[in-house]
């Protein structure tokens, strides 16, 4: 019997398995001879006992052959078909690079300060939100020359750009775009909510609200629905610090003539929360009931 | 016996017979694939074979068509590919936010929902991870976008922050609020001051233990929040300066120092002016007037003073 070895070494492989199997038909029929002298029964069960014997061995070679013939065909065809496909494969991981960085750019939109490279130095795009509203979007078009300068914007007039500029632009220009990010983001806040009290709570307001275009002074009268009156309260809000979307500065003032108890209450707690609450959600809070509301706030 | 026998000789007869049926296939089979001395020819598939042998004549891997129509050449690609890099990696540098991966899904379920006057809603879940200086976040949220006719807007509907190192409890905390306001810009701003001023106090901590290495300690090492001050001359006196770097509810940030005092007894004792009692108070208007380095130089100087 030829060793196993060989199958692999030599290339008269196919030649060993067939010439295997011819021994091993030789091999069975003289061991059948053989066996024509032991009770019919038993000679033809210890020959094919014999031969199932063989037999799986046999399959087992041939099996672990085909296995790697197989194999061997897989990596040499694997190596053939890459070069071949080599530059359509490559293109299509560089393609799929390109999407994947295109969409990183994108999402820093969501940080605040996304930009593009231009060909004198870049825009800067500042997007703002308001918990969680996306508002509008600033862009500032600078040339990074030594030193940087602005070539033009699109930042509101009432925004203090020159001052941020001259503070930080030419020393640390990521402090120049996170200090002007504070700025023009909590305009934008404090829009959103002056806007949003006027489209929400339009009903309640006696006098309309009036306002600056740095929306940082409003001033505005509303009615509020007591338990057994209603009272009339005027507001003045001053946004003292323009990097806040919060008033730094609050006077809420009685508006009515009647001499009346509870209205010293409201009015402190409405003060309050003015001070500390968005404005359309302080007006959000007027819809519900009022006494709760103030009894535990003025505690 | 016989019965038996028979049995038995059928069972064996038969698994001869799929031996030697299974050997020709395999036989078959070896005859196809190339001898390991042989080159295999041009390009060939792979061709899965079935259980029986037989061959499944079906190729199973399909080479994409070599028409480069809509495709960039591997030169541009590369090319363009270069110059988005780099734009990456100048906003990265710009910005301080590293973000390493992003990926944006429109989820199926509500999609594009007509109500009535035209409004369309979408719904998109975006997925952002990377990083700021020594924070890592990763970031899960999903934006509602609702058209109607006047306007298109978009809103924060879900937010969820995991954030690396867990050990700073004022950013754990901030990061909580940030959650629940759906707040993912303030997130990101109020990060950006958090890492600058934890940049600079280690900064500044290291310059005043480089400047005075033995009165100057930081128990933490360099990313330590305190720094103690000892008096070599007079061992049992120390200072501590304590300087966390908190955020408010509006995502304010701003350090906070304060001082604190350890003493002898006995010293305490002698000490009539009552400095000691007052040093905290004094520290904060130290503060207010010299600003944070000048008034922590003038303070080891103060306990300096003695080791000389």
């Amino acid at each position: 019997m030829e060793p196993v070895n060989t199958l692999c070494q030599d290339g008269e492989s196919e030649g060993g398995v067939l010439a295997h199997l011819e021994k091993l038909e030789v091999q069975m029929s003289r061991s059948h001879k053989k066996s024509e002298e032991l009770p019919r029964v038993q000679r033809d069960e210890n020959v094919l006992r014999t031969k199932i014997h063989e037999l799986r061995h046999l399959r087992d070679k041939l099996r672990a052959e085909v296995k790697r013939r197989q194999a061997r065909v897989k990596a040499c065809s694997a190596n053939v078909e890459t070069n071949q496909t080599a530059e359509i494969s490559e293109q299509q991981v560089l393609e799929k690079q390109k999407e994947n960085v295109k969409a990183i750019l994108q999402a820093y939109r969501f940080t605040g300060l996304s930009g593009k490279l231009t060909s004198r130095g870049v825009c800067v795009c500042i997007s703002t939100a308001f918990e969680g509203n996306l508002l509008d979007s600033f862009f500032v078009d600078l040339v990074m020359e030594k030193p940087p300068w602005i070539h033009h914007h699109s930042i509101p007039v009432f925004i203090p750009l020159e001052k941020i500029a001259a503070a930080y632009l030419q020393s640390d220009l990521q402090r120049f775009l996170f200090s002007l990010c504070e700025y023009v983001n909590a305009y934008s806040g404090r829009k959103y909510q002056a806007d949003r009290l006027q489209s929400d709570f339009e009903a309640l307001l006696t006098v309309p609200l009036q306002r600056n275009s740095l929306c940082n002074l409003l001033s505005f009268t509303y009615k509020v629905d007591g338990r057994d009156q209603s009272f009339s309260f005027s507001a003045r809000l001053l946004y003292e610090d323009l990097t806040a979307t919060l008033p730094t500065d609050v006077t809420v003032t009685y508006q009515g003539m009647e001499a009346s108890t509870h209205w010293e209450e409201h009015r402190a707690s409405h003060e309050i929360l003015f001070r500390t609450k968005p404005l359309h959600q302080v007006f959000a809070s007027f819809s519900k009931e009022v006494e709760k509301l103030d009894l535990s706030l003025v505690s | 016996m016989a019965f038996e026998a028979g049995g038995s000789m059928d069972a064996e007869a038969r698994e001869v017979r799929a031996l030697e049926a299974e050997i020709a296939a395999l036989q078959r089979r070896c005859q196809e694939l190339p001898a390991p001395g042989e080159k295999p020819s041009g390009v060939r598939y792979v061709v899965p074979v079935h259980p029986s042998g037989s061959p499944i004549r079906k190729s199973c891997q399909k080479l994409p068509q070599s028409d480069s129509e809509g495709w960039e050449s591997s030169k541009d690609l590369r090319s363009h590919l270069g110059h988005l890099k780099s734009e990456l990696s100048f906003l990265s540098t710009l910005t301080g936010f590293n973000i390493r991966n992003y990926s944006k899904k429109i989820e199926a379920v509500t999609n594009t929902e007509v109500t009535e006057e035209g409004t369309t809603k979408v719904l998109q879940r975006h997925r952002l991870s990377g990083n700021c200086n020594m924070v890592t976040f990763q970031l899960e949220f999903q934006v509602l976008e609702i058209q109607t006719k006047e306007k298109l807007s978009s809103a924060i509907t879900d937010l969820n922050i995991i954030m690396e190192p867990t050990e700073y409890s004022e950013l754990s905390e901030f990061a909580c609020r940030a959650e629940e306001r759906r707040d993912l810009l303030m997130f990101f701003q109020s990060l950006h001051f958090f890492v600058e001023w934890y940049e600079y106090r280690k900064h500044t901590f290291k310059h005043f233990k480089e400047k005075y290495p033995d009165t100057v300690h930081l128990p933490e090492g360099a990313c330590s929040h305190c720094m103690e001050i000892h008096s070599t001359s007079r061992p049992g006196f120390e200072l501590v300066v304590v300087w966390r770097i908190q955020i408010n509810e509006e995502g304010k940030v701003s350090p906070k120092l304060d001082l604190l005092t350890k003493v002898p007894q006995r010293a305490l004792v002698l000490d009539k002016n009552r400095v000691i009692e007052t040093a905290p108070s004094s520290f904060q208007t130290l503060l207010g007037v010299l600003g944070i380095e000048a008034a922590l130089d003038s303070l080891i100087k103060l306990l300096c003073v003695g080791n000389n």
